[in-house]
């Protein structure tokens, strides 16, 4: 259910990343969505959430990615319930005491501090690298070589999916998330392991090096190490006198005398020791995991955000939507067939009745002369004229009829009433329609021009009209 | 969706464009409404009922436009209205709705209704004529007819052919308009299309705000188109150049069958995602339903790769060099900056001679084709990314030529686009400094690496800048 400030989680972000795989919607639908929405719209992140939410239901089916990252979410659960259950073993192992010889500090100091350092020195040039260096890192990690052994299961084409779903940016901090974790979790597990020990168990602590390291040398490496709670516990800052006391050599078979004596004051290094796991393993480790949980959110977020579709939305989201359809259909035209039917492909010299359409007496003559037609009845009709006029002339026309158009104004029903009206007229044997062009074109009509008007004479079904195309 | 709000809003501008049939009503609606799906033809009647074409923002309505029939029994309707009992002018309005309510199922006058009432709806009337064919005192009927409707009108001169009367209709339009235009919808600009709309809102002085509201709403409609028009171009630029194409093999080694299968998809690959985005640019026009002429983007040796002609597209070898050089030289200077000049800038030097003598080896090369190791034992076989260095400069001339004709085509046009001009050359666009910040971003996807923002940007304005240029 989306919540205002509603966090993205890889569940969203495949659930977003499927759903635009199926469904963006149209400008429309989200510019409206978006109006609804008003206040949210400032924040890309939380509109989209609220898109998602309204629109999930359109995904078609149940989502295999998210089953399988389930599994893979339970996996890492167990990973690191493991990684507690090691830690806590190992600090068992560490801290193994039979009696005869003492637990070397240096030795645990390695686990609790020095190799959690490095790993977490080698997780920061990771983070921050990229490309072949990232890549010559990430050997270093055990879950590189997990990722390898599952490539040889039949399963791989499924874990693929990882590939194709997250970004390199955004696998590397869940990789390194995941790492700290199990890293925090090993080490919470080895200072139980600790505190386990010394309550249940009488531990004696000493130190020993092949190398040659003073007392003094010792302790100040020591106070160094500790430097970040000497001043508020110094207690576990261990004293010169104690480093001098637990001073143990390898040759020795059995605990020297001084060790024996004051075997009650060995015990003493526990805090110290809890204290560096404590802020080394574990304080520094929690500080990594939060950094790691904040990069992978912001990485999540960043992908989240420029997963293909999401540019759109936003912008659809931003921008008014302008429409300029028509809401109504449109009525075609259905387009009669041009055929050779009632064409005429010459003129004739002398006709009995010369009538324009829409010319002037003085445009005919003109127009005789330049065509070389003579008539002795010449008529105007259309224009200006009233319809008992143009009645009146239909009804005096004679014989052959040459109807005098201009081929640019396609043939309207005002024409075509009067075309009837002369085709009503019995005394007319005739009549052809000619499409003439403009005075400037010497009277060539347009082939497209003429083209209208024997589509329109034949539709009429007449015999006794033809249409000049010369 | 919106209806609601369209219903309590109905006093918005409206305008019934009118006239003579085939004196170009639709296209000019179609102009206007950038819509091409509006049918426009040579047939006399193509348009049989009015079409209101709404613009709306947010499901408001701004103005509305109307395509209408042309007058097919003019002089009857003014005949009609001159038998009637005479009356005062601002009664004549009065007469045109008698004869809408008489005449409404009379077969013979259904094309004058559907003209009519529209404008005896309040809408303004846009009369439109060809001005390219001579006028005659036949339109003197129509004009009357539009006269007693007593609307606010103005006259839109359509020059459809190729000859000129403009000035003879001005004089007759002159005489019932108060306003008479010059508007090609096959060639208007956006610029001219926004004049008329302006034109438009001096009709009426309810009408100005609304029609300058539109006015702004396309102003910004359009800049969004050029941007994502630009984004558009850069995204399939990033996704062309960068792509691997890789495929599994079964060998130690490819084999040539293996390899050209491989090529062939690569190829398929690019030529694809520039179809898609040439669709999408179609798309953000709003032009659905273009046939294109082209020429198919060839990726071989010869064709657009040849070292005589490059391609049309491309750039000649030289500007390659030159190009490479500058780029070489940029990086150089990086080094002498971080030295505080103490490398006597043969950084510069030396960076430009290697980016120029890259530039030289790069013209013949194509795409890489590796045999890449997993470590798992699998053997991988991976194509490109595209190594050529011209290959950038044919994509984006391409690119911005198809997008340039798709921007600036009216929506009135209709028929195939043809993409084959050959004069269209991107050195023409795209001058030396331009090249220097595209190359950067080249250079980065030719190395499968991911360019920088700040380069991405550089880049997304010099290709907005060459795009404005075209347009």
């Amino acid at each position: 259910m989306y919540k205002k400030n509603s966090k993205i989680s890889i569940k969203s972000y495949i659930n977003f990343s499927e759903l635009l795989k199926e469904y963006r919607g149209t400008h429309e639908e989200n510019r409206l969505f978006a109006l609804k929405h008003e206040a949210l719209l400032p924040n890309p992140k939380q509109i989209l959430l609220a898109w998602m939410e309204k629109n999930s239901f359109r995904k078609s089916k149940k989502s295999e990615t998210q089953t399988l990252i389930q599994k893979f979410s339970t996996l890492s659960n167990f990973i690191g319930l493991f990684s507690l259950i090691f830690g806590f073993l190992a600090g068992l192992g560490l801290l193994s005491y039979s009696g005869h010889a003492p637990v070397n500090v240096i030795y645990y100091l390695l686990f609790a501090m020095f190799i959690p350092l490095l790993s977490m020195i080698i997780s920061m040039v990771s983070l921050l690298s990229s490309g072949t260096v990232f890549n010559a890192f990430s050997l270093f990690f055990p879950l590189h070589w997990i990722e390898t052994v599952l490539n040889f299961f039949s399963f791989r084409d499924k874990i693929d999916v990882f590939n194709t779903l997250f970004s390199d940016e955004l696998k590397k901090w869940m990789f390194m998330n995941r790492l700290q974790l199990f890293s925090l979790l090993f080490s919470i597990g080895l200072l139980f392991a600790l505190l386990v020990i010394v309550v249940s168990k009488d531990v004696a602590f000493s130190w020993s090096t092949t190398l040659n390291v003073s007392n003094i040398d010792f302790f100040k490496l020591l106070a160094c190490i500790g430097f970040p709670w000497g001043h508020t516990l110094p207690s576990a800052i261990p004293s010169v006198e104690l480093i001098e006391m637990s001073h143990y050599y390898r040759l020795g078979e059995n605990l020297n005398t001084q060790m024996i004596q004051n075997a009650d004051k060995l015990g003493a290094w526990w805090k110290y020791l809890a204290m560096v796991t404590l802020f080394y393993a574990i304080f520094l480790r929690f500080l990594l995991w939060l950094a790691t949980r904040y990069g992978f959110q912001k990485q999540l977020k960043k992908d989240f955000l420029e997963l293909d579709g999401v540019e759109k939305l936003l912008r659809e989201f931003n921008t008014p939507f302008v429409s300029t359809e028509s809401p109504k259909e449109e009525k075609h035209l259905e387009i009669v067939k041009e055929s050779d039917e009632q064409v005429a492909y010459a003129v004739a010299k002398v006709y009995e009745t010369i009538i324009g359409w829409n010319f002037s007496k003085d445009e005919i003559l003109l127009l005789n002369d330049a065509k070389g037609i003579s008539s002795s009845k010449i008529s105007t009709v259309g224009g200006n004229n009233s319809f008992s006029e143009d009645q009146k002339i239909a009804k005096e026309a004679r014989a052959e009829v040459i109807l005098y158009v201009k081929s640019w104004e396609p043939p309207t029903m005002d024409f075509v009433d009067f075309l009837e009206e002369l085709l009503a007229n019995d005394n007319v044997e005739e009549i052809q329609v000619y499409p003439l062009g403009t005075v400037g074109r010497n009277y060539e009509s347009d082939e497209r021009e003429v083209a209208i008007w024997k589509r329109k004479i034949q539709g009429l079904k007449s015999k006794k009209v033809w249409v000049i195309d010369v | 969706m919106y209806s609601s709000e369209e219903s309590l809003n109905n006093d918005y501008p409206k305008f019934a464009v009118v006239g003579h049939p085939n004196k170009g009503k639709s296209s000019i609606v179609s102009s206007l409404a950038l819509d091409d799906s509006v049918q426009i033809g040579d047939t006399p009647g193509t348009t049989q009922v009015k079409r209101g074409f709404p613009l709306k923002v947010d499901g408001k309505v701004i103005y509305e436009l109307f395509d209408t029939p042309g007058f097919q029994r003019a002089r009857r309707v003014l005949s009609w209205l001159n038998d009637q009992e005479p009356v005062s002018a601002d009664k004549k309005g009065d007469v045109v709705r008698a004869f809408i309510a008489v005449h409404r199922d009379d077969e013979r006058f259904i094309d004058e209704i559907e003209l009519l009432e529209p404008i005896m709806n309040g809408a303004g009337i846009i009369y439109v004529v060809d001005a390219s064919k001579p006028y005659g005192s036949e339109y003197e009927t129509e004009m009357e007819i539009l006269r007693w409707c007593g609307q606010p009108s103005m006259a839109i001169l359509n020059l459809i052919g190729e000859e000129n009367y403009t000035e003879q209709w001005k004089s007759a339009l002159g005489h019932y308009f108060r306003m008479v235009r010059t508007f090609n919808p096959i060639k208007a600009t956006f610029i001219e299309h926004i004049e008329l709309l302006d034109s438009m809102s001096q009709l009426k002085e309810e009408w100005t705000k609304p029609i300058k509201v539109a006015i702004k709403v396309l102003e910004d409609l359009q800049d969004q188109k050029i941007e994502q028009t630009v984004d558009s171009i850069v995204s399939n630029m990033v996704k062309t150049l960068s792509y691997v194409h890789r495929q599994k093999i079964v060998g130690e080694s490819a084999t040539t069958d293996e390899e050209e299968k491989l090529k062939l998809s690569y190829r398929e690959k690019i030529i694809k995602f520039e179809k898609e985005q040439e669709q999408n640019i179609e798309s953000i026009w709003n032009h659905r339903s273009i046939e294109k002429v082209e020429n198919m983007l060839v990726l071989d040796n010869v064709g657009l790769f040849s070292k005589e002609s490059a391609s049309i597209f491309g750039l000649s070898q030289q500007q390659l060099i030159i190009t490479g050089a500058s780029a070489g030289a940029m990086g150089g200077l990086g080094i002498d900056l971080l030295l505080g000049g103490g490398s006597l800038f043969l950084g510069s030097f030396i960076g430009g001679a290697v980016g120029g003598v890259g530039a030289m080896m790069g013209f013949d090369n194509l795409y890489e084709v590796k045999v890449l190791g997993q470590s798992i034992g699998k053997r991988e076989l991976s194509v490109g990314p595209m190594k050529n260095l011209n290959f950038p400069y044919i994509l984006l001339g391409r690119s911005l030529y198809h997008a340039s004709v798709i921007a600036k085509r009216s929506h009135a046009m209709r028929g195939d686009i043809d993409l084959e001009q050959e004069e269209f050359l991107t050195e023409q666009i795209i001058d030396s400094e331009m090249r220097k910040t595209l190359e950067k971003v080249h250079v980065s996807l030719r190395k499968g690496d991911e360019p920088k923002e700040e380069e991405l940007k550089a880049y997304k304005k010099v290709l907005k800048e060459s795009f404005l240029g075209l347009l």
